[in-house]
């Protein structure tokens, strides 16, 4: 067993992680993030092409294979790897909308959390990164949302993403591996990555640190033992709730998962559609309850998505020759179920499992007919919804036939931002941690990642993960 | 300071490890792979063999149940109709597991099938 001693140890480097590791490394403490997957330069020669096979299977947790356990279950994605799932994300910069803000402050009992300062913290962390638009005009398959909204009288907006452009209009995305972790490590701050945190260690109401694993180049594995004076867990609302557990601190620990749940069309057009990139358009007419915008939709994309609808296998075939013609959108509500992740002892993985409502199913099948609507709109012929044996619908009045097929036996649904396993908080019956992250009953003991949101936003949430991760990482600083 | 080194032969660290690639389930990759040449269906095989051993043991353990099981039921009517002809008839179950069964496969396949 290798010992090591570090004054603040980060559990995660991820959008929360990344972040935590920057502010307290520039305010001169020393900082060990310890990041469970491999570092991969995102800037080599070969690095893996983005939602490729090899990215999959090198940046992604489960090759990118998880489910929450379920009636309908929901596919699930998780980056693991040094940056965590800003390496994989769309990069789509979202802020909180202030009416979750405002109730979330209310109905958690929230500390701090005032529009103008989550505001001006926003502010801050977008001056870390560059936060920018496409430069000149939006991509085909950006503009066919924005065509087809505009058609309909709805609201839609181009998202600024986090990425820089340079002089060509060539993008390059701003992950944690191309910024903050930068930041950190020129700040002093020591990276350990393919190093996994087992449990953590406790002495009455402290943790003292973490037995770690490190996979060593040559295929070895390497015990540690890091001796820490504070702890910030940052795996993210699956990883950091089963670390937990697995230290056995439980209260509120693992409860109240909460996602957003996404059904998508792969829409056939009668022109090729740009598929390098997801779109940066998204239709906020019903937002916070419901988004709508497009997918990553390179082949095996398009591909999924039409085997997903269960339709003719000379249909899905016929359109599948045509892919270029094919892109991906979606619809995602705001779900009124919630979740849960549990660790099993022996067992590496958390068992997840997330309930949908009714009211859920309803929700869906209402964004469902809504996208269906908007992309006939913006000039799509065919239209094969995630729904085993609904119908492919090619004119508006079909639509309707889609309400009676959402249920839970045939739709398929999948998420990419999962929240809220922990809470954050003043209400101790409702959150695992207080208003900054600070785990309830272990004094050096805090959260900063997507887990500490106490619901899901309705928007891409990276960028309230990394507001709330800028002030929580500064309140630590602030503590005695 | 001392350290301790142990072969890394299996990367799980709980007690339970993955099941490997069952028979069943590579018989249900090459009949839904069956048009794909040599070299893609290498590629397959590894795609599927490396999602499987690296899914969740809950989830794994599920899949592999139900191929033990669908193994069994397939090869007692296999007369009647060829394996990929089975396999979608699961996914067009009303049964919610049989149906992400065959989802999974198809999906592993498919997206092996179209990307690089």
């Amino acid at each position: 067993m290798t010992r090591r001693e570090t004054e603040f140890l980060v559990v995660g480097s991820g959008a929360g992680g990344a972040t935590t590791a920057a502010v307290l490394a520039e305010a001169g403490r020393r900082v060990t993030v310890v990041e469970e997957g491999p570092w991969v330069d995102p800037d080599a020669e070969d690095a893996p092409e983005p939602f490729s096979l090899q990215e999959m299977a090198v940046k992604y947790r489960h090759h990118g294979s998880s489910a929450a356990l379920g009636n309908p279950p929901v596919a699930y994605a998780e980056g693991r790897c040094v940056g965590g799932s800003t390496e994989i994300n769309s990069g789509l910069w979202h802020r909180l909308p202030a009416e979750v803000a405002a109730a979330w402050r209310s109905d958690y009992a929230i500390d701090g959390f005032d529009q103008h300062q989550i505001d001006a913290w926003a502010d801050r962390v977008e001056s870390r990164l560059t936060v920018s638009r496409v430069p000149g005009a939006p991509p085909l398959s950006s503009a066919l949302l924005e065509r087809g909204a505009a058609k309909l009288g709805w609201r839609s907006v181009e998202l600024p993403r986090v990425v820089a452009y340079d002089g060509g209009g060539r993008a390059t995305k701003q992950t944690m591996a191309r910024t903050l972790l930068p930041r950190a490590i020129v700040a002093g701050a020591h990276l350990e990555a393919a190093c996994r945190v087992v449990r953590l260690l406790r002495r009455g109401d402290r943790v003292t640190g973490a037995v770690a694993r490190r996979r060593r180049p040559d295929g070895t594995v390497e015990d540690l033992e890091i001796d820490a004076e504070h702890v910030v867990v940052c795996g993210g609302a699956i990883q950091t709730p089963a670390l937990l557990q697995r230290s056995g601190i439980r209260h509120r620990i693992g409860r109240g998962l909460k996602l957003h749940p996404t059904i998508k069309i792969a829409a056939r057009f009668p022109h090729p559609v740009d598929h390098e990139d997801v779109p940066i358009q998204r239709v906020t007419e019903f937002v916070p309850e419901l988004a709508i915008g497009g997918s990553a939709s390179r082949p095996g994309h398009v591909g999924l998505a039409l085997a997903d609808s269960g339709a003719d296998i000379a249909d899905v075939g016929a359109a599948l020759a045509d892919w270029e013609r094919v892109f991906v959108y979606y619809a995602s509500i705001r779900s009124d179920a919630s979740g849960l992740v549990l660790a099993v002892p022996g067992l590496r993985s958390p068992l997840v499992t997330y309930r949908l409502t009714d009211g859920d199913l309803s929700r869906l099948a209402r964004g469902l007919v809504l996208l269906g609507e908007l992309l006939l709109a913006a000039g799509a012929t065919e239209l094969y919804p995630s729904v085993t044996g609904a119908e492919v619908v090619r004119r508006p009045e079909e639509l309707a036939s889609w309400w009676g097929s959402v249920d839970r036996s045939r739709t398929n649904l999948m998420t990419v931002h999962l929240t809220s396993t922990v809470g954050m908080g003043e209400d101790r019956d409702r959150t695992g941690a207080d208003s900054y992250g600070r785990v309830w009953g272990v004094r050096n003991l805090t959260v900063n990642d997507a887990s500490l949101l106490p619901d899901a936003p309705g928007v891409n949430p990276q960028a309230t993960i990394m507001t709330i991760a800028l002030r929580n990482a500064e309140h630590l600083l602030s503590r005695p | 300071m001392a350290t301790t080194t142990t072969p890394h032969s299996a990367r799980r660290a709980g007690w339970v490890a993955s099941p490997a690639v069952l028979g069943f389930e590579r018989e249900v990759v090459g009949a839904l792979a069956a048009g794909a040449d040599d070299r893609r269906r290498a590629a397959i095989d590894a795609w599927v063999d490396g999602s499987l051993s690296d899914m969740p043991e809950v989830l794994r353990a599920g899949v592999a149940a139900e191929s033990v099981v669908l193994g069994a039921w397939w090869r007692i009517g296999r007369r009647r109709r060829d394996l990929s002809g089975f396999v979608a008839g699961l996914s067009r179950s009303r049964l919610g597991p049989l149906r992400q069964y065959a989802r999974l496969f198809r999906s592993l396949v498919l997206f092996a099938e179209l990307e690089p």
